[in-house]
Formats: structure tokens, C-alpha cells, sequence
């Protein structure tokens, strides 16, 4: 993997199709055209958390990175509760993709809205089965379909707003009738559009130069700010209540831009954000919980094989349960989507938290562990990182729409309690099974012969 | 740790229950690859191929370009080819190092998984 491929990974798996209608959602909290300055601000700490990671994957170039600095930076159990609670994102990403696209769908094509179930279940299906055969989108397939998003978006936002006629409201005004608790809360929200840019860590062992990755996460953050900056100022300045909080509002953007055509464009566009992120999802998720299957604290079953030596348990899983969730929110309908994103916004800064607690830990407890990237200041950081990102994660756990509603928090909390409860009863009764297994089994290399010469000593000699 | 006659003798064992598991040999199907094996401790390379689903004998030295390259002491090379070392328990302790598609890993391990615990 190269540095363009590096790049277009870590901006493609950010930027899925949720953005959109996050960055919507973030214009409601911010006066006039002023939400570009809460992106910016949350880019600023995406840097942060860049910095983070970036020392962390520094230390550990593997896909096992996570499991590794948190299992060095705190207890095990507490290190695999806070891992699968975060994979519990995975899930939400790609239900929430399946169903912005099948909402997108339906819309343009003028289709009943119980068709978008059929579009989701057909999306999940696809992204399934490909996986199931061991389909992975090449590196050059994902650069391209990454490039068409970002740029199609990039232009259809220019254009609307160059069509528009009128000079921008208060752009550098994002309290003007606001409090400052709104504007946090549009920060919070603004860290959701730069989730997932880390996950492209679980390609180190990939890439040709390490620090190709440390590079292209600074890159995509940089280009998601663009994006994402011209793209909310041309939602605030053209799209009306109604639309900024409609499934698809990505859609009305393209029908000001270009009419009808603009329409279908970003229709098509929001079905290839899908590339990138059922690619990047399954497999991550699918991966890790393989791996953490084969290494005792996950049930056996979860390791099997098919034939084309993809973990099959896994991925059916991960399929059916964003399919669950996907029809969830088609089923309660309104903007239950929003908690979706409130859910990741939370669970992202979460993470982020854990990662500036993981830095200066490890700070202490590896001290002469190479780190080709080190993050200066490191206890203001590391500390200001873990403030500030644990108190957006709470904001962000309680609004909804602007509005008080501890929904998320409650379902992150019932999913971090049932991590917790699997991790302190089940794991300690895997791994016990899994030690007896290997004791019963007889080890098969044989014994070196009693005057062996010891391995690794010179030629010729004997043991008296 | 291992001597290279140990590693080799445990890598027979292991290329004849590969080349004879017909499960693995699906698996490995559309799968050829050069993968080079580097002990940390004594420094010295091996290549294993694998063309047609059949795993070739042990080559010293690093031979070719490799698609995938493991670094591990020479002694979890020898328990590993024998069954006796969980390669995933020992990547993820980071052990055993890694270089190479994602992909190219899963199938490295999968050949472990199938011939070792039949799964």
C-alpha cells in the first residue's frame, strides 16, 4: 500500500454516507453560516487525537495495535471491554450507511418508503456476500471511488453556493442568538465527521513506509475539514429546516446545484460512500474479531473458516446485526438516525479519550520503546485530550437534536455493561477451556535427545 | 532456540499435513505466494512457497520477492510448524511480526487453524 492508497483509506472509511446527514444535524446547533468553525475546531482536535495515534501505531505498526497499547497502557478486561463497545461503531457506521443510502435511493426513484427495508436488505446482502467470498475492494478501486466522493461533493457544494446569489449569513458568528453550550455541542457533533480516519492504523503491516500512515491520517483530516467545511456553509446558506433534517439532505445540496441531474449525482455518490465503508467494515471487524476469537476470549465458533478463508460467523453477524439496526431506524422513522450519530459522535470521542490515556501511560510504563512520532507536551496534551475528549463524548451521549435526551448515552451504556459482563464472566471460562484443551493435547515436537548438543551452540559439542 | 535442521524438520511435518488437507487445499486455491521467514534471534531466512495449493520444501536464505514476511525467535518457528504454538495468540502479543496484506495473513493463519484444529 502506497501513500495515495494510505490517504484514500483513512478519508474514505471517514467519510460514509452518515457524514452528510451529520453535517447537516451540526448546522441546527451553529447560527447563520457559521458551522465551518465548529468543523474546524473539531478538526483541531482530530489533530490532537492524530497525534494520539499516531505515536501509539508508532509504537505498535501492526492491525493488533489496539488490543496491544491498551493491554500495555491497563488491565486486560478493562482494555477488551472498552474494544468491543468501540466495535459496537463498526455496526452502527454500517447500519447507518445502509440505511442513508436506501433512504437516498427510495427518494429519487420516487418509491414507497417501506421499499427502503428491501434497498437495505439488499446493500447488507451484497456487502455480505462479497465478503463471504473473500471480495476486497482493490486499493485502486477504493483511491478512485474515494476521489469521486470527495470531489463530487467538493463541486456540488461550490456550485450551489456560487448559484445562490446571495452573500453569506454570519459566517464567523456562530453565537449569534446561540448559547455556548450549543456551540459544544456542534463541536461534538463536528468530531463525528472525522470518525473512523484512525482505523486506516490497522493497516500498518500493509503499507511500504510506516510513516506513510502517521501522514495520511494529518492528510485526510486536513481534506475532511475542506470538505466538510465548504459542504455545511452550502447546507446552512441553501437548505431549509426541513431539509437539513431529512434521511437524504446531501440530495436537495445536489438538486440546487444542478437541478435534477444534481439530484441523481448525489444519489449515486451516496451509494459509492457504501464502497468504502461496508469494504472497510466488514473486514476490520470481521478481522478483529477473528483474531480475538483465536486467541481465547471470544467463543471458538467466532474463528471459523469457509473456504475461501474468510471468518464467516463474523461477517453474517456483522451483517445481520447492522441490518437490525438499519430497520430499526426506517421502523421508528423521523430523525431516530440522529441517535445513530450521536452514538458514534459519543463512542468516537470515547476512543479518542482512551488513546490520550494510553500515550501518557505508556509514557511511564514503555519509556525506551521506540517511538518514531512522540507527542510534545505530552502531560498538558495527553491530559487536556482526556478532558476535553471524555466531556464532548458525554455532551454528545445526551443531545439529539438539539435537544436534551440521554437515549445514546443509555444504549452506549447497556452495550459498554454487556462488554463488561461478557469480558469478567465469559472470557476467564474461554480461556480456561482453551487451557485445557491445550493440556490435554500432547505436545508434538519432539523432545531433544538427552546429550544433545544445546541448540544454537557450535557444532561438535556435547552435553556431558 | 531452534536450529535450522529443527526449523526444517518441523516445516516437513507441517508442509505434509498442508499438501495433504483437502479443506486447506480450497483454501489455498488462486494462492500463490512467496513468504519469507526471518528468525530474530539467529538470523537466519527461509522461503516458503506456495503455487497450484501446494506448499514447496523449505528454501534456506530469502529467496525472490516475498508477498509476506513473518519475524519470529526460531524456536516459535519450530512450535509453530509443528502445532504446538497458537500463531494468532503470539501475533497479537506481537511475538510473531507481521509484513504484508491483510489478506495474506488470514491465510497464513487459516493454514495453522485448518491443519491443527480442523476448523
Amino acid at each position: 500500500m502506497g501513500m495515495r492508497t494510505a490517504v484514500s483509506t483513512s478519508t474514505g472509511l471517514a467519510f460514509a454516507a452518515l457524514q452528510y446527514l451529520a453535517a447537516a444535524g451540526l448546522v441546527t446547533y451553529v447560527a447563520g453560516d457559521s458551522a465551518w468553525i465548529s468543523i474546524l475546531v473539531a478538526g483541531l482536535l482530530a489533530l490532537l487525537a492524530w497525534g494520539y495515534f499516531g505515536e501509539l501505531n508508532g509504537m505498535f505498526p501492526t492491525a493488533a495495535a489496539i488490543r496491544r497499547y491498551m493491554a500495555h497502557a491497563m488491565d486486560d478486561r478493562v482494555a477488551l471491554s472498552i474494544t468491543f463497545t468501540y466495535l459496537s461503531t463498526i455496526v452502527l457506521v454500517v447500519a447507518a450507511d445502509a440505511f442513508v443510502v436506501g433512504a437516498a435511493l427510495t427518494h429519487v426513484l420516487h418509491l414507497p418508503a417501506g421499499v427502503t427495508v428491501l434497498w437495505i436488505l439488499a446493500l447488507l446482502g451484497v456487502a455480505v456476500l462479497s465478503n463471504l467470498r473473500g471480495i476486497k475492494v482493490a486499493g485502486w478501486v477504493q483511491d478512485i471511488a474515494t476521489v469521486v466522493v470527495l470531489s463530487a461533493t467538493l463541486v456540488v457544494s461550490v456550485v450551489a453556493l456560487s448559484r445562490s446569489g446571495t452573500a453569506l449569513h454570519a459566517p464567523l458568528q456562530p453565537l449569534h442568538h446561540r448559547s455556548g453550550a450549543d456551540f459544544v455541542e456542534s463541536v461534538a457533533l463536528g468530531i463525528f465527521l472525522y470518525s473512523a480516519f484512525e482505523w486506516v492504523t490497522t493497516s500498518a503491516e500493509e503499507v511500504r513506509d510506516p510513516k506513510h500512515i502517521h501522514r495520511a491520517m494529518f492528510i485526510a483530516v486536513c481534506i475532511l475539514f475542506v470538505v466538510c467545511a465548504v459542504m455545511t456553509t452550502a447546507m446552512s446558506h441553501l437548505l431549509d429546516h426541513q431539509q437539513l433534517v431529512s434521511a437524504y439532505p446531501q440530495l436537495y445540496l445536489g438538486q440546487r446545484a444542478f437541478g435534477g441531474a444534481g439530484l441523481w449525482l448525489m444519489a449515486g455518490i451516496t451509494a459509492v460512500t457504501a464502497v468504502n465503508t461496508f469494504n472497510g467494515g466488514f473486514i476490520t471487524a470481521s478481522r478483529f474479531i477473528y483474531a480475538t476469537a483465536r486467541e481465547g476470549s471470544l467463543p471458538p465458533l467466532l474463528a471459523r473458516l469457509n473456504d475461501r478463508a474468510v471468518p464467516w460467523v463474523p461477517v453474517v453477524g456483522l451483517g445481520g446485526a447492522s441490518f437490525l439496526v438499519a430497520v430499526a431506524v426506517e421502523a421508528v422513522g423521523g430523525s431516530s438516525w440522529e441517535v445513530l450519530v450521536a452514538m458514534g459522535a459519543a463512542l468516537e470521542a470515547m476512543i479518542y479519550a482512551v488513546a490520550a490515556y494510553c500515550v501518557l501511560r505508556l509514557r511511564g510504563r514503555l519509556p525506551a520503546q521506540h517511538r518514531p512520532f512522540r507527542v510534545p507536551l505530552v502531560r498538558v496534551l495527553a491530559v487536556a485530550g482526556l478532558v476535553i475528549f471524555g466531556g464532548l463524548g458525554l455532551v454528545a451521549s445526551v443531545s439529539v437534536s438539539n435537544r436534551f435526551n440521554p437515549l445514546p448515552l443509555v444504549v452506549i451504556v447497556v452495550i459498554g455493561a454487556g462488554s463488561v459482563l461478557y469480558t469478567v464472566r465469559q472470557v476467564p471460562k474461554l480461556q480456561a477451556a482453551e487451557a485445557a484443551r491445550r493440556a490435554a493435547t500432547p505436545r508434538r515436537r519432539p523432545a531433544r535427545p538427552t546429550g544433545a548438543p544445546p541448540p544454537g551452540d557450535p557444532p561438535g559439542t556435547t552435553v556431558p | 532456540m531452534a536450529t535450522a535442521g529443527e526449523i526444517a524438520e518441523a516445516y516437513a511435518d507441517w508442509q505434509t499435513r498442508c499438501n495433504d488437507n483437502r479443506r486447506l487445499a480450497k483454501m489455498l486455491r488462486n494462492w500463490d505466494r512467496v513468504v519469507h521467514l526471518v528468525a530474530s534471534d539467529t538470523g537466519d531466512g527461509f522461503t516458503v512457497s506456495v503455487a497450484g495449493a501446494v506448499l514447496a520444501d523449505l528454501e534456506t536464505g530469502l529467496v525472490g520477492q516475498p508477498d509476506l514476511v513473518v519475524t519470529a525467535t526460531s524456536e516459535d518457528f519450530a512450535d509453530l510448524f509443528w502445532g504446538d504454538l497458537n500463531p494468532s495468540e503470539k501475533y497479537v502479543s506481537g511475538e510473531i511480526v507481521l509484513a504484508g496484506s491483510s489478506e495474506d495473513v488470514m491465510r497464513l493463519d487459516a493454514m495453522s487453524m485448518v491443519v491443527f484444529l480442523d476448523q
